[in-house]
């Protein structure tokens, strides 16, 4: 991978809470692609997303994000960076409505907001019927097309998913991961997605990284990921 | 005679009231910032009006005098929320609520230790109207008029909050400040610039209030103050723009303008039964709205109004 392909580079992370680490001596890279982050419950993949959008602390090593070094960064200051975060849950402003959810990710930038709330119609266009309930009251699924778009609107270069589709109804994930693949095609957004839903995230990515038990196990092209291995990242 | 002293000093407590709820409004309605210590913030404006007005020996008098030490007292209580706030800034919500409460002791505290500044548990005398028409129930009527638009300027202030970006800020820090955070907000930056300006805003009207009553009192520093704003708060609908004003209204206005002015009950009612039956009262109303009404009056009728949209009830 060439120095101006590398979007993200974690090096020697360590991170936890409370002074307890959950993940160590993690490193990858990401490039312009779609990266997916498989694993079981607990390795670690919703503490590696907080980290890299800045949300938890860092115990050791660093994160560099397309050149400049985030590892010491505030949130707000990885997102002006362009770093996008949808987490798992409460993803959603639940007093705002779906409009102003939008709006609130788009606050910064300089391309109108309007243009850009049209953007996240093409990607979600259940939203436009919507947009002037207030968030709380939308299902599952509608929230997290919400999360995803009102991260859409900060015009992010990179785009940290945890487990969007966890908990959705079939037809939903089947939504939420033709979007990812739009998303990256074009908007030329790279894409960290952590996923417990191993087979529709290997559609989508590019590269893979196997979390076990807060360490990387493996680090490979998403085609190459055999189902010994998968079996092992999910401890089945 | 154009209104009952009795009555404008009722009214001056509602619309005072009312001020001070709509500010917790921005503070707590808003951006989740649990401030029991309001009655802390009035009093610094309060105090520092009043220890201004009355013992420096000013080269100028009125109105200069009153503009010059209204406008020191509001900074203070602005320096007062700055700092209060950036050690708040962190806490969870019952460290906010025990902070700000101990700041407001504190207020207390050194209001009546400090007699030589503020003649402690003796009070203060010395302050007066910056003009005089004459008549002290006319004065009182006017100094009521200038407080009516002061509150009105900050209605219209949370009103205009509401519509335009600043408010859906607020809100989003206060209902998901990591988010807000992860989405390029310096949320704390934010919630401390809100917190000083709202704060500074409550002692201008403590210092209105210094004018109003003419003395300093220890013990109008007493919880009763941020009771009565958190209660007509609640009542009304902390999120809503006019929650505030209606919950006031329906809670110290029935106190202390219709019970006080309009029912008649022996004369040593006022000063006993009533004000202790108040504070009875305001505690059984929060009970019952927080269980049953949790979002408030307005808050409720809104959300009614929401679903039958959207089941079409």
């Amino acid at each position: 991978m060439s120095d101006t392909t590398r979007v993200l580079e974690v090096s020697g992370l360590r991170a936890g809470y409370d002074g307890i680490a959950v993940l160590d001596e993690v490193d990858f890279t990401v490039g312009d692609e779609v990266f997916a982050i498989l694993g079981a419950n607990g390795a670690g993949k919703t503490t590696l997303l907080a980290t890299l959008a800045r949300l938890n602390p860092l115990m050791a090593g660093t994160v560099t994000f397309r050149g400049t070094d985030i590892s010491r960064m505030r949130a707000y200051q990885s997102a002006g960076l362009g770093v996008g975060y949808v987490p798992q849950e409460r993803g959603v402003f639940p007093d705002l409505t779906v409009m102003d959810n939008l709006r609130v990710g788009g606050m910064f930038g300089d391309r109108s907001v309007s243009e850009r709330i049209d953007e996240v119609f093409a990607f979600f266009p259940d939203l436009k019927r919507k947009l002037n309930l207030r968030a709380g009251t939308l299902s599952g699924g509608e929230s997290r097309m919400v999360a995803c778009g009102r991260a859409l609107m900060q015009e992010p270069t990179l785009l940290l998913l945890d487990e969007p589709t966890a908990g959705l109804s079939p037809l939903y994930v089947s939504t939420f991961f033709e979007a990812i693949r739009r998303i990256r095609v074009e908007r030329q957004v790279a894409i960290v997605v952590a996923e417990q839903n191993a087979t529709q995230a290997l559609g989508v990515a590019d590269r893979v990284m196997v979390l076990s038990l807060g360490q990387k196990s493996a680090v490979m092209d998403a085609s190459e990921l055999t189902t010994e291995q998968l079996k092992h990242a999910y401890q089945i | 005679m154009v209104l009952d002293t009795f009555l404008i000093s009722g009214l001056f407590h509602v619309v005072m009231l009312i001020g001070l709820a709509l500010l917790l409004h921005l503070q707590l309605g808003l951006s989740r910032i649990a401030n029991f210590g309001v009655v802390g913030f009035w009093g610094v404006g309060l105090y520092a009006f009043g220890v201004l007005y009355v013992r420096v020996d000013w080269p100028f008098g009125d109105p200069i005098q009153f503009v010059v030490c209204a406008a020191l007292a509001t900074v203070a209580a602005g320096l007062c929320g700055l700092l209060v706030g950036w050690l708040i800034a962190d806490l969870d919500v019952d460290g906010v609520m025990v902070g700000t409460l101990g700041f407001a002791t504190a207020v207390a505290l050194l209001a009546t230790t400090e007699q030589d500044l503020t003649g402690g548990a003796l009070g203060m005398g010395g302050l007066r109207f910056p003009y005089d028409t004459g008549d002290v129930a006319v004065n009182e009527l006017i100094w009521l008029l200038v407080l009516v638009a002061l509150v009105a300027g900050i209605l219209a202030y949370v009103w205009l909050v509401h519509r335009n970006p600043y408010g859906r800020l607020l809100i989003a820090i206060g209902s998901n400040e990591p988010l807000a955070k992860s989405l390029g907000k310096p949320a704390t930056r934010t919630k401390l610039g809100l917190f000083t300006v709202t704060s500074a805003l409550m002692g201008l009207l403590g210092a209105m209030y210094g004018v109003m009553v003419r003395f300093l009192e220890v013990s109008s520093l007493g919880i009763e103050l941020t009771l009565a704003a958190v209660v007509g708060l609640v009542v009304g609908g902390s999120v809503r723009v006019l929650g505030a004003v209606v919950g006031v209204l329906l809670t110290v206005g029935v106190f202390d303008i219709v019970i006080q002015s309009y029912i008649p009950l022996p004369a040593d009612w006022y000063t006993q039964t009533i004000p202790l039956l108040r504070e009875v009262m305001f505690g059984l109303a929060l009970i019952l709205v927080l269980v049953f009404r949790p979002l408030g009056l307005l808050g409720h009728m809104r959300r009614d109004r929401l679903m039958k949209r959207i089941h079409g009830a």
